[in-house]
C-alpha cells in the first residue's frame, strides 16, 4: 500500500513536472484562448558593459520590430520593470529575474554586440531556461534585418512549433507603368523584387508547392494568357487557351494547375495536364466558376461561384466529386484560400461597409469576420502553417498588403514599396538565398 | 464616289496650300530677309512639281479618316448593372447600330472589351467581364456580324474610365468598350 501511494506520487509529479515544462516552453498558436506572452528586450550590450556597436542595436531594433508581427507575443517596456534593466550581462547569471517575475514578463532577450559580431538570448524567467540562443558573425549593415528574421523565426519555432510566416516568399500584383507586374518579397516585406515584365496586367500569382514556379494571370489587347514564371530560371512563358479567359490559375499540391478556361462559352474550372492541356472541368455549371484553392492533400477544393445566382463558395470533393455550398449569409462571396488542414476556408464578403475577410470553421461550422476595414479588404491567402491570414486591403487609400491571423488579429501592413499592391500569394520557397 | 473624291483632293490640296504659307510665313519671323525668299521659292516649287505624293497622303488620310469614322460610329460603350451582364433595352439600340456600322465597315474587326467597377474582387470580375463581352458579342452575333470579326478581353476592374468612389463613377465603370482590330 505504502509502495503504490509512493508510486503514484511519483507518477503525479511527474506528469505535474511535465505539464509544468510544456506550459512554460510553449505557446499553442491554433489553441482556443489566445494568451499573449509577454517578452522584455534588453538593451544591446558590448562585451564589458552597457557600450555596444551600432549592429547589435540595429539588431536588437529589427528583432523588436519582427515581434510585432507575432499576435501572440507583446512587447514589453523596460518601464514596466520595477528598478529597470535587470542585468549586469548577456547571461542568465548576469540577470535578476525576480523583478521580471514581478513585471508578468514570461520572456527576456539579451543582446550583445562587438564589431560584426552580434549574440542574442531569450530566457524564460521563470524557470531561468535558454529558449534560444544564437550568435552571427561577419555581419553587415544590410545583413542585419535578415540576421533579426532569422532570430525572429527561430524564437517562433521555439515557441509554436512552426515558422512558416518567416520562411516563406510573398509574390503579389503591383501597378507598374499604368499595368501590373509581379513581385517577390518575404512576409515581412524584404528582397523586393519586380520578377516579371511581360506588359499589361499579371495578376493572381499562385505558387507551386515546390516554390519552384509562379502562375499568373497576363491580361493585354492580346488577350488573357497562363504566365508560368521559373525561379530558377528567372523567366515568364505565355500561354494563349482556346476561349476568352485564363484566370485564377492555381497550382495543386501535386503540381498541377487549376484553372478558369471559357472552352463551353463560360468560365469553368479546368485541370490542366503536365502539358498544360485542359483536362475534364472540375465541378461544372452553367454559371461562372473560378478562384479553385486546394488544402495539402489536394482532394478538396474550394472555389467561387455564380451557379444558384450571386457568388458564392462551395467545395467539390475530389474523391466522391460532391459539391458542397460553404457561404449562405450575404450575396457576394468570393475569392476563397483553403487551410493547408482543409478545415477553415477564408474568403471576401461583400457587407454594406465594403469587403471583408471571414473565415469559416467546417468542422465546427461557424463563420467570424477576421478584417474590419475600413475600405476594400479581398484576396485572402493562408499561410504554410494555415495561421496567418494575408489579404489586400484600401484602408489607407491605394491598395496594400496586410497580414492578420485566423483569429482575427490586428492587421500588420507589409512593407511593399511605393504603388498599389495587391493579390498576395505564399509561397514556401525561402524568400532570401 | 469620283466627285467627293475629287473634291476632297482638292480640300486638301488647299489646306496644303495654306499649311505651307503658314510655315513660310514662321520662317520668315526667326530668319535674316534674304533667307526667307529661298525658303518661299523652294516650297513653291516643290509644290508644282510633286502632285503626285500628295494624293497617295490623301488616300491614306482617307483610310485614317474611314477608320477614324468607323471607331467613332462603332465605338460607343454599353453599360451594366452591378454584378449583371444583362443588356438593357439601351444597350441593345446601341448595339442595333453597332451592327449596322460593323456591316457598313466589313473590313475592320472589333475587340470587345468587358470591364468592370472596382466593388466585385478582382477575380470574379475578370470572369463578369468576360460574360459582359460576350452578351454584347453574342447579340452582334445575331444581327449578323460573324463571330470571326469579334475578339473578346475580359479587363474584370483593372481599368476604370473613372476612378471616383461613387455610383455615379462606378456605373460609368461598368462597361463594354468596342475598338477597332487590325
Amino acid at each position: 500500500m505504502k509502495l503504490k501511494t509512493w508510486i503514484l506520487t511519483c507518477l503525479m509529479l511527474l506528469v505535474l513536472a511535465k505539464g509544468a515544462q510544456a506550459d512554460a516552453l510553449s505557446v499553442d498558436i491554433f489553441g482556443p484562448g489566445q494568451n499573449k506572452v509577454n517578452i522584455l528586450v534588453l538593451p544591446a550590450r558590448g562585451p564589458g558593459g552597457p557600450g555596444t556597436s551600432a549592429l547589435a542595436k540595429s539588431f536588437a531594433e529589427n528583432v523588436q520590430s519582427d515581434i510585432t508581427y507575432l499576435p501572440f507575443l507583446r512587447l514589453a517596456y523596460m518601464n514596466e520593470i520595477l528598478g529597470g534593466d535587470p542585468s549586469r550581462g548577456l547571461k542568465a547569471d548576469d540577470i535578476d529575474f525576480k523583478p521580471l517575475q514581478l513585471g508578468r514578463i514570461d520572456l527576456v532577450m539579451t543582446v550583445g554586440g562587438q564589431g560584426q559580431e552580434i549574440e542574442a538570448r531569450v530566457y524564460e524567467t521563470y524557470t531561468r531556461k535558454l529558449l534560444v540562443g544564437k550568435s552571427y558573425s561577419q555581419v553587415t549593415e544590410g545583413g542585419v534585418p535578415l540576421v533579426a528574421d532569422r532570430f525572429a523565426a527561430q524564437l517562433m519555432r521555439v515557441l509554436t512549433g512552426k515558422s512558416g510566416f518567416f520562411d516563406s516568399t510573398l509574390a503579389f500584383s503591383k501597378r507598374v507603368n499604368g499595368g501590373k507586374e509581379l513581385f517577390t518579397a518575404s512576409a515581412l516585406g524584404r528582397g523586393l523584387t519586380q520578377i516579371t515584365a511581360d506588359g499589361g496586367f499579371n495578376v493572381s500569382p499562385s505558387w507551386s508547392k515546390d516554390g519552384r514556379f509562379v502562375a499568373y494571370t497576363n491580361i493585354s489587347d492580346k488577350g488573357h494568357r497562363l504566365g508560368i514564371w521559373d525561379r530558377g530560371r528567372k523567366v515568364s512563358r505565355l500561354r494563349k487557351f482556346a476561349g476568352n479567359v485564363a484566370i485564377s490559375p492555381t497550382y495543386t499540391p501535386d503540381g498541377r494547375i487549376a484553372i478558369s478556361l471559357s472552352l463551353n462559352g463560360h468560365p469553368d474550372i479546368y485541370l490542366l495536364d503536365a502539358d498544360l492541356n485542359p483536362g475534364p472541368a472540375l465541378a461544372p455549371s452553367w454559371a461562372i466558376g473560378v478562384s479553385p484553392a486546394f488544402d495539402l492533400s489536394g482532394r478538396k477544393m474550394v472555389f467561387c461561384s455564380g451557379r444558384l445566382g450571386g457568388p458564392q463558395i462551395f467545395m467539390l470533393n475530389r474523391d466522391t466529386g460532391a459539391v458542397e455550398r460553404i457561404t449562405y449569409e450575404g450575396s457576394y462571396n468570393t475569392r476563397p484560400s483553403l487551410s493547408p488542414d482543409g478545415r477553415f476556408v477564408v474568403f471576401a464578403r461583400l457587407t454594406s461597409d465594403g469587403h471583408r475577410i471571414f473565415i469559416r470553421d467546417l468542422v465546427a461550422n461557424q463563420e467570424r469576420q477576421i478584417s474590419f476595414g475600413p475600405g476594400n479588404d479581398e484576396d485572402p491567402s493562408f499561410d504554410p502553417d494555415g495561421y496567418f491570414v494575408s489579404f489586400a486591403s484600401s484602408r489607407n487609400g491605394g491598395s496594400k498588403i496586410f497580414v492578420t491571423t485566423r483569429y482575427g488579429d490586428p492587421a500588420k501592413q507589409i512593407p511593399t514599396g511605393p504603388g498599389d499592391a495587391m493579390a498576395p500569394a505564399w509561397g514556401v520557397a525561402p524568400a532570401l538565398e | 464616289m469620283n466627285a467627293k473624291r475629287l473634291i476632297g483632293s482638292i480640300l486638301m490640296l488647299s489646306m496644303l496650300v495654306a499649311l505651307g504659307a503658314g510655315c513660310a510665313k514662321k520662317t520668315t519671323d526667326t530668319m535674316p530677309a534674304s533667307a526667307t525668299k529661298v525658303e518661299i521659292s523652294d516650297k513653291d516649287t516643290d509644290w508644282q512639281s510633286k502632285p503626285a505624293p500628295a494624293r497617295s497622303l490623301t488616300e491614306d488620310e482617307m483610310r485614317a479618316q474611314q477608320r477614324e469614322q468607323a471607331q467613332r460610329e462603332v465605338g460607343n460603350m454599353i453599360f451594366f448593372a452591378f454584378d449583371s451582364f444583362e443588356l438593357t433595352p439601351e444597350s441593345r439600340d446601341v448595339l442595333n447600330a453597332k451592327a449596322d456600322a460593323l456591316k457598313k465597315y466589313s473590313l475592320f474587326n472589333i475587340i470587345i472589351e468587358g470591364h468592370c467597377d472596382e466593388r466585385g474582387t478582382s477575380e470574379y470580375n475578370l470572369a463578369l467581364g468576360e460574360r459582359r463581352a460576350k452578351a454584347a458579342q453574342q447579340y452582334l452575333n445575331q444581327l449578323g456580324i460573324p463571330d470571326s470579326r469579334m475578339t473578346i478581353v475580359s479587363y474584370g476592374k483593372e481599368r476604370p474610365l473613372d476612378p471616383g468612389k461613387s455610383e455615379a463613377s462606378w456605373s460609368k465603370n461598368r462597361r463594354d468598350e468596342f475598338k477597332l482590330g487590325n
